[in-house]
């Protein structure tokens, strides 16, 4: 049988490795698309025609409000309908109940519990709206898209996770610009996104899910004030206790009646207000709802149930004639914030994809509906100017009124840059020539017609376009990346499987008088693969995806188990074998024992997921206990994390220099190590290894360094591991530090027994270290949702605001364990690999026997699990969960992903390095003692 | 050695037709424990785990301990009731090991659930360690052929071997529910798991019995 040579290994792993990576980056760049985003605010340019030239110019940021307020009111040209805005905002409420679906008015039940809004619906007081929210349908989102008009993509919520205030540019943020009093009195997520901006405020936590009755009352309570003051200019009513009534009951519940009644209570209670009496028309009450709810009240997918909002125009100076058209208007959720900008005279946000809801200009003249349909067609038309690099459409002949009865008519075909093109230029021009005609007064109704169809024709087709382009799947990206993955794996298993055979094939020669049974497939290696097999069928459900750590628990305490089972098996009869294996088999059952003991403490630590995370776990008794012995446990655990510290601040004096010391204690110690390791003579062995150096032929012209290589590597696998954790021990809560001991502690019995044992294979050894490093992952708290990163730890040891350091930071926090099993893989190749090899190996055989297991297991492994819940997440895009459960997992994949790469290379660049150090010096040592013969 | 004297005469041999009569006792004790809860005290797995364990063990351990006993090993070195006495003993020493492999798997510890545990881990006992003290004593070598090894020989050893092995395998796939979110009572430890234990022994009985009937066959036609 052919070898592989080690250069040829090498190859193929990085050629595996690099197909891997693009598969990967198409994938996500497809399945996640980032939408490229307008920065900075919009101002007064967005007054002019995107094509004109004009910038913004400086002075205008630096004007005070009034006077920001009447530039922006002289600029859009439209006579300002409403001075303040009430947004009511009713959490989950679908938009069914109020307004009805497919035509029908809504169930007898909620039609009699909301009798003062159904009146004034039937009476063209108001007009709804069936406003489409965008999937993720949880309510941070859904706010942001309604007071920016732009739909967020997965990772930009993914990726702003650890600042939550709102920076993009929305409505509030342009409402203060012009100096608006803002109140707000609810759901504190509006406080955490728009910190500052309110000059009163009432936040109530929606913690409390059981609670449907105190949570609205602490917003009414205001309102009865709120509404006689004159202070404000927007008043924000958050009322998240329908959304309660959901999570407790369902849609059915029985609570939801009279719920309904108390929010129609304030409708009717705003609206008899004498604000919205006395000025009649000057204040508009909006009602909206974020998102919907299923039949069982929960919501986070994109079902119909849930992405059916309410949007309700109460105070309109328009009368809408009849029930049906107050009630059977569809528009999206985004459409909310054109709408109200424009209604309120302040710019338009930049990356707003909506459209104005047309009904509610209704009462303005002719040419200033005109003129808002331009002003939102400018902003989107630079919105797509923006998406489309190189845009260009000419422009518009302003003097060529006299052929628009040619271009109006211009069928729009081609590709998408030229239909978006074509229908702005027809809605322009028609717009033009309108103007021009205005005074000859021939057609003119006909002609506004047209013009406000061409307008709608553009801004429809350019909002479908730009909303498609936030969640649309690009399907030969996916398929691609797909490939690419599968490729990969299959290229680094068949490596796999190559190198198994080969090893056993040259091993069994060697061992054959002790290893008779080495070709039978154990129990501990079928579990192995059993458990890669129940990891890649676990994560199609999406409740053992949130329970994930349940399942590497489970499966390395049975491993443990099995280990267990055999060592008994090889455990002497009697006394009729030596006493010295006796020992040896007692101590590994002693290990084992050890392992067991310390993965179930380190399992009981946190009690992650997902459901289960209310029940008492070790971290919760020990921050919560008041007793002062509980007090002392929590002193020592946390005491030994404190010592470091203060070891390593005596020693540092700043703490942000602690990360520099320890990164060039490793440096150093790596790249002198090898240089300064006394080479030595057969005479003094090391101490573990009297057995093999006796058998070394006594010579110091070997060519190959083993027991120089085995020392160095296992002096820097100790410094990697030290260095990490007391890098951990700083980063991590201190209720963790413990919990680090503990994978610790596991990582060298593990190390240690199979050293001692030399039962197992290689390649199963390495496995069982990958799983109890992810073991450990979820035992350091965390879990498959995003919210238990620990992002206060991210920004220790930072003097300024810095993404991308805080981002590694939490990187090394997340993944602290299974980056230990890595770093530790150094010490296991020094206590392990190089029995195997005999000494006059050559360089190529030696690297590809001490490095090849320990760095393509766990590459395989991760290529497994990676390319199968790429394909489950693939199959699950419309699965409920999608978004909640699905995409976080597979965030975390990739960071393990990227973890095992920085490890693997770790791993190899040391092992490389070292070995080639060593050589060097020993063929130097050999010339110098040839000279001296 | 001593260990192919033992191998090869496995005390007492065990008829496909005895094989058959124990397992079916030992089958109706458990549906007798089952049937008393649920009629006589009202109670099952789901409303009250504990009691109705302990119920069970305790109506299934005579019948476990005084079948096993007849077919011990060395009849004339070891009277009968020194097989009970071992059998009796071996309950509470195979309750704890039960007991920690079951909390090394990560069985729930707390006060509330210790009477569960116990009781349990008990009925585990009955299954997987009774049978074994019964007959063979602490003769280690034993021990390990049946529970290290996996290794039976001769239709008793197939009678203790498989179906404690499968009792320990059906907890295992028992306690898969567990950690999901379907709201369901018998979700609670220990229930799902007894019942995939049970589950397990059962099938197991009847493997056993299936590889002892092969097993005569084969042997029958070589005698005669």
């Amino acid at each position: 049988m052919s070898q592989m040579t080690c250069k040829k290994l090498t190859l193929l792993t990085l050629a595996g490795l690099i197909i891997q990576i693009i598969g990967l980056l198409l994938f996500v760049f497809g399945f996640f698309p980032v939408k490229p985003a307008l920065s900075g605010v919009s101002g007064s340019e967005s007054y002019h025609a995107p094509a004109s030239g004009f910038s913004e110019n400086q002075t205008q940021s630096s004007l005070p409000p009034h006077q920001l307020r009447s530039l922006y009111q002289e600029l859009s040209g439209i006579p300002p309908l409403f001075d303040r805005l009430i947004l009511m905002v009713i959490d989950g409420l679908p938009a069914e109940f109020v307004l009805g679906k497919d035509g029908k008015p809504p169930k007898k039940a909620y039609m009699e519990a909301m009798p003062y809004t159904q009146s004034l619906l039937a009476n063209g007081m108001a007009i709804g709206y069936h406003s489409k929210a965008a999937p993720p349908t949880v309510t941070m989102p859904r706010l942001k898209a309604m007071v920016s008009g732009a739909i967020g993509g997965f990772l930009d919520v993914a990726f702003n996770f650890n600042t939550q205030a709102m920076l993009d540019d929305n409505l509030l943020g342009q409402f203060f610009s012009i100096g608006w009093n803002m109140v707000m009195h609810g759901d504190e997520t509006w406080l955490k996104l728009f910190p500052g901006l309110f000059t009163r405020h009432d936040g109530v936590s929606s913690f409390f899910v059981k609670d449907t009755v105190q949570v609205d009352q602490n917003v009414s309570r205001h309102l009865g004030d709120e509404l006689t003051r004159d202070d404000w200019n927007l008043l924000i009513l958050h009322y998240l206790g329908l959304d309660h009534v959901g999570h407790i009951g369902g849609r059915n519940s029985v609570l939801m009646a009279p719920k309904l009644v108390e929010m129609d209570e304030m409708v009717k209670m705003i609206h008899m207000s004498p604000i919205m009496k006395n000025d009649q028309g000057k204040t508009l009450l909006m009602v909206v709802s974020d998102h919907g709810m299923t039949e069982n009240g929960n919501h986070g997918g994109s079902s119909f149930e849930e992405t059916d909002s309410l949007a309700l125009f109460i105070g309109l100076r328009s009368h809408v004639s009849d029930y049906a058209s107050a009630t059977q208007n569809t528009a999206q959720q985004v459409d909310i914030a054109p709408t109200l900008a424009l209604l309120f005279g302040v710019p338009i946000p930049k990356n707003n994809v909506g459209v104005l809801i047309s009904e509610t200009f209704d009462p303005l003249e002719d040419d200033h509906q005109l003129r808002a349909l331009e002003l939102n067609s400018w902003q989107l038309f630079r919105l797509v100017e923006a998406q489309i690099s190189g845009l260009s459409c000419g422009s518009i002949p302003l003097n060529g009124f006299r052929d628009t009865q040619i271009s109006g008519t211009t069928e729009c075909i081609g590709s998408i840059e030229k239909i978006l093109c074509c229908l702005y230029m027809n809605a322009a021009v028609l717009h033009c020539s309108w103007k021009f005609k205005k005074v000859s007064e021939s057609n003119r109704w006909e002609d506004y017609n047209s013009t406000v169809a061409a307008y709608h024709k553009f801004l429809k087709t350019a909002s479908e376009w730009l909303s498609s382009r936030a969640t649309d799947k690009p399907v030969d990206l996916l398929a691609f990346g797909v490939t690419a993955m599968l490729l990969s794996c299959l290229i680094l298993l068949s490596i796999i499987f190559r190198m198994c055979r080969e090893v056993y094939h040259v091993e069994k020669p060697l061992h054959c008088h002790s290893n008779n049974d080495m070709q039978k497939w154990y129990l501990d290696e079928t579990f192995v693969l059993g458990v890669t097999l129940i990891l890649v069928i676990s994560m199609i459900s999406s409740s053992m995806v949130e329970e994930e750590h349940y399942i590497w628990h489970f499966m390395i305490s049975t491993f443990y188990l099995i280990l267990l089972r055999k060592t008994a098996q090889l455990l002497p009869v009697g006394n009729s074998l030596f006493q010295g294996q006796a020992r040896n088999c007692k101590f590994e059952m002693c290990s084992i024992f050890v392992l067991l003991i310390s993965e179930r403490i380190l399992r009981g630590w946190h009690q992650g997921g997902v459901n289960w995370t209310h029940l008492p776990d070790i971290s919760k008794w020990l921050e919560h206990a008041a007793s002062d012995h509980i007090k002392t446990i929590q002193l020592v655990s946390g005491s030994f994390s404190d010592l470091l510290r203060l070891l390593c601040s005596i020693f540092a004096f700043i703490e942000e220099k602690i990360c520099t010391i320890l990164g060039s204690t490793i440096v150093v110690t790596v790249v002198m190590l090898p240089w300064f390791m006394p080479i030595q003579n057969s005479e003094k062995g090391s101490r573990h290894d009297i057995y093999t150096t006796t058998l070394v032929p006594s010579d110091v012209k070997d060519k190959s360094p083993l027991m120089e290589l085995r020392d160095s590597l296992y002096v820097i696998g100790w410094t990697y591991i030290l260095c990490w954790c007391l890098l951990q021990l700083l980063l991590q809560q201190p209720i963790n530090s413990m919990a680090i001991l503990l994978v610790l502690v596991q990582i060298m019995t593990t190390i240690l027994h199979f050293s001692y044992s030399g039962l197992h294979r290689e390649w199963l050894e390495i496995c069982a270290l990958y799983f109890l490093g992810m073991a450990g992952h979820f035992g350091l708290g965390n879990s498959n949702s995003l919210a238990t990163i620990d992002v206060a730890g991210a920004f220790i040891g930072l003097s300024s605001h810095s993404t991308v350091l805080s981002g590694i930071l939490m990187f090394m926090i997340t993944y602290a364990s299974p980056l230990l099993v890595l770093l530790s893989m150094v010490v296991y190749m020094s206590v392990k690999s190089c029995l195997a090899i005999p000494q006059n190996a050559d360089s190529g055989y030696v690297l590809k026997t001490m490095l090849g297991f320990p760095c393509l297991v766990p590459l395989s492994l991760n290529s497994i699990l990676l390319t199968a819940y790429t394909i489950v997440l693939l199959l699950m895009r419309n699965h409920l969960f999608v978004w909640s459960v699905f995409s976080p997992k597979y965030l975390y994949v990739c960071a393990t992903t990227v973890s095992i790469y920085i490890g693997v290379s770790v791993v190899a660049l040391t092992g490389t390095y070292t070995y080639f150090v060593l050589a060097k010096r020993k063929m130097m040592l050999v010339s110098i003692i040839n000279d001296k013969r | 050695m001593v260990k192919d004297s033992t191998a090869e005469n496995p005390g007492q041999s065990v008829s496909p037709t005895q094989a058959i009569l124990i397992h079916l006792i030992c089958g109706v004790g458990l549906a007798v424990g089952f049937s008393v809860a649920h009629n006589v005290y009202f109670i099952n797995l789901v409303s009250d785990p504990s009691h109705t364990l302990r119920l069970i063990w305790v109506i299934e351990s005579p019948f476990v301990i005084l079948l096993y006993s007849f077919f011990r090993q060395n009849p004339e070195k070891c009277s009968y009731l020194k097989a009970v006495i071992r059998g009796v003993l071996a309950l509470p020493v195979g309750a704890l090991v039960n007991a920690l492999g079951a909390i090394a798997l990560g069985a729930p510890v707390g006060s509330q659930y210790f009477q569960r545990t116990i009781n349990w881990s008990l009925l585990m006992s009955l299954f997987t360690f009774v049978p074994p003290a019964s007959v063979f004593g602490s003769s280690s070598e034993d021990w390990r052929r049946i529970f290290a090894n996996t290794k039976p020989k001769g239709s008793l050893d197939y009678m203790i071997c498989l179906p404690a092995h499968g009792a320990v395998v059906g907890a295992w796939f028992g306690a898969w529910p567990m950690p999901l979110d379907w709201e369901r009572p018998w979700q609670e430890w220990p229930i799902c798991v007894t019942y995939g234990a049970v589950a397990g022994y059962l099938v197991a009985m009847v493997a056993s019995l299936v590889l002892i009937l092969i097993q005569g066959g084969q042997q029958h036609p070589k005698s005669e």
